[in-house]
């Protein structure tokens, strides 16, 4: 039975509009039950988000399932398209491309991994990219989609995809979500924060105004500035730019030219990278690098120089630190996005942060209390994701030969995390890849980076080399001909936009 | 003889050298050759790993020729739906089942909707009471039937295991040297060469130590074995004319506890206790538990009982020793440097040992035990904070805290919690998505369909004989 000394949270408190603000207050409406909490989201018009173009994991589609979001309805709202994994230029050497697609490569045999198959076949087929192997991948390059096929035995169950969105519609698409349950929208500006003068818990905020705003619980949702946690209750930040030393993005859209592409295109520079990411309407860009080796001026060239459209306005200046709040959760405040901790939108992390940030409040619900055992565990398990996706981030910087300029120098010779270290030894001696559970960058994922990186086992696995060299080459080219044969017969991923989910209508 | 033939010597003939030796070769090429060395004798301690295993096994077993209809008609391994504590401490009497994954009403798990409701979770879970029914049947694939959540493994002797296996080996290609090691060459920590009572030397690229718990110092160089105590054991068999229950069961007694497990014709039982004064006097062995701190050292990996002795209460020891040995089929080394290989052996391993222990120290870990020497010193001594964790964390509010690939999963340990009596002193607010009514109809329903499917089940003995008759005219063609 619920212990029935524990008081229950009656009254919780949102601060900040954005994606994080919104993703917690949908996600919350849904899942609690109506009559027992009260959610109020409070915002201010006056100060800006930062959304930009968003890319996503395939994690998102299970974030709109749970909230019952139907795909066609949000991808029209958001202005989305589909995103089938990302395009890496220049990281591993200037002048190469790989893909990290979604998905598998191939299909393991006898318990082996498929890629340890493929590094057989490379010995005798030096031409061969794994990506080939990869229906994501395929589907990819030819600009083509299609829904995943729940039956195994399709070739089209291999494939995996995300959305790229308009994050700011995203935030006002959850907002009408959210309103339409119940949560109550205030607008203004917080200008005082009450705490208990013994337990230093928030008891409420104050608008400018003078409205007063109780609760139970405070999200902290306030992005880079995070209102509560830093400035009310002075948690510390955890700082990881000694590993990933860009510390600012200029953002830029442009007008979209040419078919829309399924995929995110991030390509290395000098002193940082650019992203691309393609929306149904326009085409986000954003360049990230580090302000002490390259000037704001600088940065903003190289980004005009690479669109390839007309900008959409004046590029946007965003200053960030990388690395996370030493606490995710401290007393009664939670804090969700921005305000927690940022990791750069590599490998499209953000949103899945915010999802793991409110889902592991959810499955650990507390009484208004708030007691130790749940923060630490709430804690333990946050710092846990960070720290995974760090390392394969990281894992993008230091496997280069690149050394064109003085942040590759220091990036392909910094010292890494252990864990990371490890990693990349086992996969460079035999291409062994050790999952770890419940850990969101699967094996495809690592193999993918990996070998796109140049990290090149000495030598297959000897446990691959049951199997005859014979047999490799038939299951390997069997299963290109079908991956090639299904992606031949999917519609172009525009067609399938405008035949599914066309924001506007199609001329 | 392939050039650059590297040699792979198996140390031990035992159950955990069989099962290295064969699953080994069945997965290295040509490239090594594979010598197994040793008295062809079952060493005592064996009977240690136990008498039954998880439902993981199967596929492991099947992977080295040990496939159900073989174990079931040349050896008399029967069925196991989990383990029946019965006067455990404090008098707690549980069945610790296999179960896949519990029904999640309206989305919560399920122990939540039973601390809402103050309900009991045993009869809910169709492999407890088929076994306490001292029934069996294949869990069918149709998951409209409620058996479907039942998982099963085996109740098994390790000797029988050990002959059967050793008549694989002699059809494959691992040479077999019927004779042990008398000296062991070393140096800079990697063992160089091992020569053999009949005098022969071989050269070995990498060694397995599967020798089981007298650990050759020369072998586990560098590896310093780590035991809080010795436990005596004494294993006996006596034959039943009808099979009995599928499940093993474990009881507390003063000195210690008492296992039985049914097979076919015969209850295998096992007694532990301290270890008392005049051995000679005393049948059975004396086991050290503990494990080597790091398994793989230079080139000499110890799987099975000569890197950790943990004690049969439940299968951990053969889902240890299984994973022994898929740790190392993931790593064959390289090269002659083994340093990468090493070190994630040894990491994996540390885990897996914690990991079980965890279950363990849950298991025997009590405010009320008996006042002797053997449960004294079962208790934990000093706490650990993974274990503080997971019992923190259930306890406040029914979370279930799960680690790195556990062995056990969550299942088992909310069966664990639930059998030691430990319960939430919260549920999760998910739970009250559906009303109370609901909720309390919707797990009857579930306690009624196993009520009735249990006694069209058949006895378990009854079972196996038809499915024996079955598979041997399937044979016979």
């Amino acid at each position: 039975m619920a212990d029935p000394a524990s008081p229950s949270i009656k009254k919780i408190v949102i601060v900040g509009g954005g994606s994080a603000g919104w993703m917690t207050a949908a996600a919350l409406s849904s899942l609690l039950p109506a009559q027992s909490v009260e959610i109020t989201l409070v915002e201010s018009e006056q100060i800006g988000t930062v959304g930009v173009g968003e890319a996503t994991i395939p994690d998102i589609i299970n974030f709109n399932a749970i909230l019952g979001i139907r795909e066609a309805e949000f991808l029209k709202a958001t202005n989305g398209t589909f995103k089938l994994g990302i395009q890496f230029k220049n990281w591993g050497r200037q002048g190469e491309t790989y893909f990290h697609p979604f998905g598998p490569h191939g299909v393991d045999m006898k318990g082996i991994d498929f890629h340890q198959f493929w590094l057989r076949y490379l010995q005798d087929n030096p031409g061969s990219s794994i990506e080939d192997f990869s229906l994501s991948a395929v589907a990819a390059k030819g600009g083509k989609f299609a829904m995943p096929d729940p039956n195994p035995r399709s070739v089209l169950s291999q494939l995996r995809y995300a959305y790229h969105f308009d994050a700011t519609a995203y935030a006002r698409y959850l907002r009408g979500y959210a309103e339409h349950r119940g949560v109550r929208r205030v607008e203004g500006k917080v200008v005082d924060v009450q705490q208990d003068s013994e337990s230093g818990f928030i008891t409420g905020i104050e608008l400018e105004g003078g409205q007063p705003i109780p609760g139970d619980v405070f999200f902290d949702c306030t992005g880079f500035r995070a209102l509560l946690m830093e400035k009310t209750l002075g948690v510390g930040f955890k700082d990881w730019s000694h590993w990933l030393p860009c510390d600012t993005a200029q953002a830029v859209a442009c007008e979209r030219t040419g078919d829309i592409l399924p995929y995110t295109i991030s390509t290395a520079k000098s002193a940082g990278w650019q992203w691309r990411i393609p929306t149904q309407h326009r085409t986000g860009n954003g360049h990230i690098y580090s302000s002490s080796l390259m000037s704001d001026d600088e940065a903003i060239e190289s980004l005009l120089a690479d669109l390839d459209g007309k900008p959409l306005g004046d590029p946007r200046k965003i200053r960030f630190r990388t690395g996370h709040r030493e606490t995710f959760w401290e007393k009664n405040c939670v804090a969700i996005g921005l305000s927690g901790g940022f990791l750069e939108p590599l490998e499209s992390t953000s949103l899945f942060l915010i999802q793991e940030g409110i889902s592991k409040f959810v499955a650990l619900f507390p009484t208004a209390d708030m007691p130790d055992v749940v923060r630490n565990e709430y804690n333990r398990q946050l710092t846990q994701k960070f720290e995974q996706v760090r390392d394969f981030i990281i894992l993008h910087y230091k496997a280069t030969a690149r050394d064109d300029s003085d942040f590759w120098n220091h990036t392909r010779t910094m010292d890494i995390p252990d864990s990371l270290q490890s990693r990349i030894e086992l996969f460079s001696q035999a291409g062994r890849v050790f999952r770890y559970e419940d850990e969101l960058f699967s094996k495809p994922s690592w193999i993918a980076v990996l070998l796109g990186q140049n990290i090149a086992p000495k030598t297959i696995d000897p446990i691959a080399s049951t199997v005859a060299p014979d047999d490799i080459t038939r299951s390997l080219k069997s299963m290109k001909a079908a991956m090639d044969g299904a992606v031949t017969k999917m519609p172009s991923h525009e067609a399938f936009l405008k035949n599914y989910a066309w924001a506007q209508a199609v001329a | 003889m392939v050039a650059s033939q590297k040699t792979l010597v198996v140390i031990g003939r035992g159950l955990a050298g069989n099962l290295a030796a064969l699953a080994l070769s069945n997965s290295l090429g040509p490239s090594w050759r594979i010598v197994q060395v040793g008295q062809p004798s079952t060493p005592p301690e064996d009977s240690f790993y136990g008498n039954v295993t998880a439902p993981t096994a199967y596929n492991f077993l099947r992977s080295v020729g040990l496939d159900e209809p073989r174990l079931l008609r040349r050896s008399s391994t029967a069925f196991s739906l989990g383990t029946h504590f019965k006067n455990w401490l404090g008098g707690a009497s549980w069945m610790q089942c296999h179960h896949s994954p519990f029904a999640t009403p309206a989305g919560a798990p399920l122990h939540h909707q039973l601390t809402r409701l103050g309900l009991d979770l045993e009869p809910l879970l169709v492999s407890a009471q088929v076994a306490l029914a001292g029934r069996f049947a294949h869990p069918p694939s149709d998951p409209g039937s409620v058996l479907s959540r039942a998982e099963y493994g085996y109740q098994f002797d390790p000797m029988e295991w050990a002959c059967l296996l050793d008549q694989s080996l002699q059809s494959s290609p691992v040479e077999i040297v019927e004779c042990g090691v008398s000296e062991v060459e070393t140096q800079a920590g990697n063992i160089t060469a091992l020569t053999l009572e009949n005098g022969d030397t071989l050269t070995a690229t990498l060694v397995i130590d599967a020798n089981g718990p007298s650990r050759r110092e020369s072998l586990c160089s560098g590896g310093a074995f780590t035991t809080k105590r010795t436990v005596h054991a004494q294993a006996n068999q006596t034959s039943t004319p009808q099979t009995g229950p599928a499940c093993q069961s474990v009881e507390a007694s003063a000195q210690g506890w008492v296992s039985t497990a049914f097979l076919q014709d015969r209850a295998l039982g096992l007694n532990v206790s301290a270890v008392r004064g005049n051995n000679a006097e005393q049948q059975g062995f004396n086991i050290a538990l503990g494990q080597l701190d790091a398994a793989w050292n230079g080139n000499c990996v110890a799987i099975g009982h000569a890197a950790a002795v943990v004690e049969p209460l439940t299968p951990a020891p053969m889902m240890l020793l299984q994973r022994d040995i898929e740790r190392l089929l993931g790593l064959i080394p390289t090269g002659v440097n083994m340093e990468v290989e090493r070190r994630e052996y040894n990491r994996q391993y540390r885990d897996d040992i914690a990991h079980i222990s965890l279950f363990l120290t849950t298991l025997v870990k009590s405010d009320d035990v008996p006042d002797s020497v053997y449960w004294r010193d079962a208790q934990p001594t000093e706490p650990d904070e993974k274990l503080q964790r997971k019992l923190a964390q259930f306890e406040h509010r029914g979370l279930l805290v799960s680690y790195d690939l556990e062995p056990f999963n969550d299942e088992d340990w909310t069966i664990l919690h639930w059998g030691k009596g430990l319960r939430p002193r919260q549920y999760d607010r998910t739970a009250d998505a559906m009303s109370q009514v609901d909720a309390t109809q919707t797990l009857a329903s579930i306690r009624q369909s196993i009520e009735q499917i249990t006694p069209r089940i058949p006895p378990h003995g009854l079972y196996v004989a038809k499915l024996k008759d079955y598979l041997e005219r399937q044979a016979h063609g």
